[in-house]
Formats: C-alpha cells, structure tokens, sequence
C-alpha cells in the first residue's frame, strides 16, 4: 500500500485543459473519491496516476517513487473500468490471473491467489465461464477480482458502478466499502455521482472544469462547502439558491427575498459585515426545511410559499415551492395531513445551517 | 396487402435481373468450357449440346496446370503471410495512434494503376537478378494484399473498446503484448477477412506475373493465356482453365462469406 501525490499536475489536449493544476495528497490506505460533473477532469486525472495519459506538467509520486515516467505496469496499480474490460477470449480464472502471468508468477500460486479473491468475491461457482456468460454484476466482481489478486499498491477505480442497475449498485456499494476495510488499501475512485462518494469516501475530492474546488471529509463538504458549486453539487436534491438582499434589521442581519424576509443567527455577523446593504445568494438545503410548528421553532424564519409538486416518497416528501418569483425544493418528512398542489404553506428553515454566498466570485461568505 | 405483394414481385424482378447480368458472363464460360470449339462459335448459341470434357483434359494434361497452381498458391501466401506480418502491427498502430495520413498513403499506393510500378520493379528486379523468382513475385503481390489488410484491419482495431488493452497495460503486459495476447485474439474474423480477399485478389492478378514471371514462376491466370495463340484461340480451353482458376476463389469465398461480410460490414459502419 501506497499514498498517492499529485503536485501542480496539468493535463492538455491541444488547446483544452482537461486538469489545471491538480495538487492532492491521497494517503495510505485512505478511501479518496474524486467526483465532479462529466469532463471534470476526474477521469484524466486517475488515468495519469495509472500511466494511461501522459503528463503536461506538474509531478505524480506513487509511495516515494515519481512516476512521470513510468509506463502503467511498473507503477504497480490496479484498475477497475467502468466497463469492466474483461478479456472476451478468456475464462474468469484467466481474467483474473493474467496480471499474476505477466509478472511469472508459479501456477500454484496463481491459483491460490484467483481463488482467495474468488472467495472474497462469491466468485468460485463462475471460475470457469467465459464473460459474455456473466452478468453485468458478475463482471463487476470479476473486474474487481482482476484488481484483488494483484494485491498492488493502489487500486484505480474509474466509474465502477455506472453500467449497474440501481439496486445492484447500492449492493456493491457497500461491498467496495466493506473490501477497502479488508484489504486496507490505498483506493482512488472516481464517480460522478455524489452518493457514491458521499458513502464510500474517507476523503472527497469535487472537482470542475479541471479545477480542484475543494477536499474534506463527506460531511465537512457537505456542511462546509467552500462555494456555491460545491454547495450545489453536494446533496439531493440539490441545494435552493435563493438572489436576496442583506440588510440589518433590529436583532441582525436580515436576507430580504422581496417575497419573504428571514433573520440569519448571530454566529453569521462578524463574516457578513461588509455585505450589508449588497445583493447575496442566499443557500438553503431542502433536507433543512420543515413545515411550521414542525420541531422547528421560531419568528423571523418562516416563509409563505405554495405547493407546485408533491412528490410522495414514502418516508418523505419533495415538496416544489413558488414563493414570489422564486423556486424553492423542500424535502420533508409526511406529515399527517397530506400535502395537496395548490396548498399554501408556511415552511421554517434551520437557520444555522443556510449559508450565504458571494453573488460575484460564488465563494461561500457564511 | 396487395401493395406489398407487388412491391415483393418487384423487387425479386429486379433482384433476377442483376443476377441475370452479374451472372451470365459466367455461365456463358461455363457452358463453353463443356463445349466443342465449332459448338462455341457457331451462331445462334446453342442453350443444348452434347458435352465434352476434352478442354479439361486438354487443361490438366498438356498444360502443366499444376504447377501454375502451386505457383500461384505460393505467391499468394507468402504475399498474404507477409502482409498479414507487416500490416497487422501497422492497421493496429493508425486504429490507435489516429494515423490518418499515413492510412491514405498507404490507400493511395493501392489505388495508382498497378502497371506504374511494373517499369521500375521490371529494370530493379532484372539488376538483382530477381527476374522470374518467388521473391519479385512475392513481394508485387504484395503491393495487392498489403493495403487490404491494413484498411480491413485497422477499422476492425478501432472497434475493439481501448479499455481492454489498456487493462492489460496496468495489468502488466507492454503495448506489444497486450496487442499479441488480447487483441489479436479477438480479431479472428477480421483477420480472416482480410486474408480471404487480399488471397483471392492475390489469386486473380494477371499483369505483374505477366510481366516478371516466366517459366518457372508463371501464375494461373498466365496459364489462361497460354490459350491465345497467334494461329488460333481455343476458346474451349480458355474457358476451362478459368472455370479451374475460379473454384478456389469461389470455394473460398463461400466458405468464409460469413466472415467476409461482417469484416467489410463492420469496416463500412465505422466508416
């Protein structure tokens, strides 16, 4: 196991810049999720760590060696792709055991290696079949099993689980999470799906346009997000963004939304200062909203805002909101009186959990 | 209902009648190789007539067809081999290096009339003494089967995902040997492709044999020609030394079609 640095990498194609100046630092046995929307950079970035796209400028070490140089299988990475990539000729045992081939070594140790992973794995009833035989779950062990057998020193995996159904790739999921644990490896992942990485990861990496935007743990990213896109990115459904006006009121600072007025708490003053009197992004997250009366109390952080969309989940409720000329998405447990379209409803908002946004440069004020 | 009825009738008129013009010329042949050379010339064509297998016998006992038949069966597979040697390694590098320039250079030598090259080849194989052997003839043909492997092959490369070379890159194995162990492999069909067409084409050829062959290296369809004599044509022998340099070709044609048009299919859609 290995950590894995990028210092001031840059990635080009001609006149695009797929990475701009990446630096990370990913640690020994730490799970790292590199996430952003699609040509984010994310995916280039793990195929120059594992060798496959050279280098424009800026350093890649893998432990204490500078791989720049190096061709794929000297660095001593595995790699899962997203569409798996297994070899059609060859038999699951052959699959997995090509990489331990390669580098010679003896039979029986070959197949004792393919048959631990293959145990890991729930694999041992397939070791004979061809991949076409399999399904799209099967193949994702095998390509997973592919990887485990190497026991290399960081493993790569770039969109593992897009090509699965929804359900199989919660499983798996869980499975990727509970093998890191085991093998206590150094895994890159790369997803664009922000459930995944909020799940999976020890440490997220959000990215755009090439750009790294920030790097924390799930919740400090979610909790603490550095800019609008990140707040916006992170979540689901995504965060409210809200153009208002701050102004001071008789307790504080106050966000006039022209169609309704709230009282940031306290806590916000000192960062807002110099923002009084100017045009803000006021940011709420659905998940911290309640209908009034609801386990939320309070005056100054309420607004009146009509039912568009009732989406019925279950456990919880999507409500799509028009108040004024704004849309609002709040998502809220089912309360015992049915939402209906066209109600009007006063909904509170967890105030210490809203942030502000610079209407400018989108950095994140408070 | 009717419509379609109709529109069914029409379309196998149409369809009988290409075949009809595709095809005749080689009926025409191979009725004529079964007769008689008075039965052949005479006017109107005879559609009945008592056949004859005097221009076989003629072909396979006073000409020594056999040996044209091994010639010719030795040039092709070495032209083809050493295409498939040279043009496998190439097709695989402009499918994955997006050689572009490169591939119509290499269209373009296919596409330049093969006699522009029969002057030079003829004075550079007579200074090295090459006039009438395997290799002057190996290396023509060459210039035939070459360029058909690389156009088949390198579409048929780039459909194979990159994903797979690439794991086995990461995996361990080199370019090359990625390329040997797991995409050549997955390449059988359009290898056979390849090799079925660029033989056959191999097989037909006529004028560089013409030109730098002789006795000893002469080709089938050289063989033909050994027909036309100054005095007289013996249509009937022409017409079953064809017949008996096109069964390989058809035969060959028939046996791998699947594979051919899958191959050129999978060429075109990749465009």
């Amino acid at each position: 196991m290995a950590s894995v640095v990028l210092k001031n990498v840059v990635k080009r194609f001609g006149s695009t810049t797929a990475v701009d100046n990446l630096s990370i630092e990913i640690k020994d046995k730490e799970f790292a999720v590199l996430v952003g929307s699609s040509g984010c950079g994310k995916s280039t970035a793990l195929r120059m760590i594992a060798g496959l796209e050279t280098i424009t400028s800026g350093e890649i070490y893998i432990g204490d060696t500078r791989v720049n140089d190096m061709p794929p299988r000297e660095r001593d990475v595995a790699m899962v792709f997203q569409n798996y990539a297994l070899y059609p000729h060859m038999s699951v045992r052959e699959n997995m055991g090509f990489g331990l081939k390669i580098r010679k070594l003896s039979d029986k140790e070959i197949d004792e290696r393919v048959r631990e992973a293959a145990d890991i794995l729930g694999l041992n009833e397939l070791l004979d079949r061809k991949p076409k035989e399999l399904s799209g779950g099967q193949r994702q062990r095998v390509a997973v099993g592919r990887a485990i057998v190497r026991k290399p020193k960081v493993f790569l995996f770039d969109e593992p689980l897009s090509n699965l159904d929804a359900k199989l790739r919660v499983a798996m999921r869980a499975e990727i999470s509970k093998l890191h644990r085991r093998l206590e490896a150094t895994i890159v992942y790369v997803t664009h799906d922000q459930v995944e990485a909020m799940t999976m990861a020890d440490r997220i990496f959000i990215m755009s346009k090439g750009v790294l935007q920030q790097s924390g743990a799930p919740m400090e990213v979610y909790s603490r997000p550095v800019n609008r896109f990140v707040a916006g990115f992170i979540g689901s459904p995504a965060m409210n963004f809200i153009d208002a006006t701050l102004v001071r009121g008789d307790g504080g600072l106050i966000v006039d939304a022209e169609s309704f007025k709230v009282a940031l708490p306290e806590a916000f003053n000192a960062s807002l200062a110099g923002y009084v009197g100017r045009q803000i992004v006021f940011g709420v997250r659905p998940e911290d909203m309640a209908l009034a009366g609801n386990g939320v109390s309070g005056e100054q952080n309420i607004l009146t805002a009509r039912a568009e969309v009732v989406e019925l989940l279950g456990s919880e409720v999507f409500v799509y909101l028009s108040c004024g000329r704004h849309s609002i998405v709040a998502r809220m447990e089912v309360p015992d009186r049915a939402i209906e379209v066209g109600d009007t409803l006063q909904v509170a908002l967890k105030m210490p959990k809203t942030h502000v946004f610079d209407k400018d440069t989108s950095l994140t004020i408070a | 209902m009717n419509k379609k009825i109709l529109s069914n009738v029409l379309f196998y008129i149409a369809v009988v009648l290409i075949a009809l013009v595709v095809l005749f010329p080689f009926l025409w042949m191979l009725s004529s190789s079964f007769k008689t050379q008075v039965d052949i010339i005479s006017w109107p064509p005879k559609l009945f007539f008592e056949p004859t297998l005097a221009n076989y016998r003629k072909v396979f006992e006073e000409q020594d067809f056999l040996k044209y038949f091994i010639n010719s069966t030795i040039v092709g597979g070495f032209a083809v081999a050493l295409s498939l040697l040279l043009g496998l390694p190439a097709a695989y590098s402009i499918a994955r290096f997006a050689q572009k320039k490169l591939a119509v250079f290499i269209l373009l030598a296919r596409l330049m009339p093969g006699i522009s090259f029969l002057m030079p080849w003829y004075i550079i194989f007579s200074r090295l003494d090459l006039m009438d052997s395997y290799v002057a003839l190996v290396l023509s043909h060459m210039l035939i089967a070459l360029p058909i492997v690389v156009w088949i092959m390198s579409s048929y490369f780039e459909a194979i995902p990159r994903e797979l070379e690439e794991s086995a890159m990461v995996d361990g194995a080199t370019r090359q040997h990625a390329f040997l162990a797991i995409i050549l492999p997955l390449s059988g069909p359009g290898i056979i492709t390849a090799t079925t067409l660029s033989f056959i084409f191999s097989w037909n050829n006529f004028m560089f044999s013409q030109v730098l062959s002789m006795e000893k290296t002469k080709t089938l369809p050289i063989a033909v020609y050994n027909f036309l004599s100054y005095a007289e044509v013996d249509w009937g022998g022409v017409m079953a030394a064809a017949v008996a340099i096109m069964a390989p070709a058809i035969a060959l044609t028939m046996i791998f079609q699947k594979y051919v048009v899958k191959g050129l299919t999978m060429g075109a859609v990749k465009g």
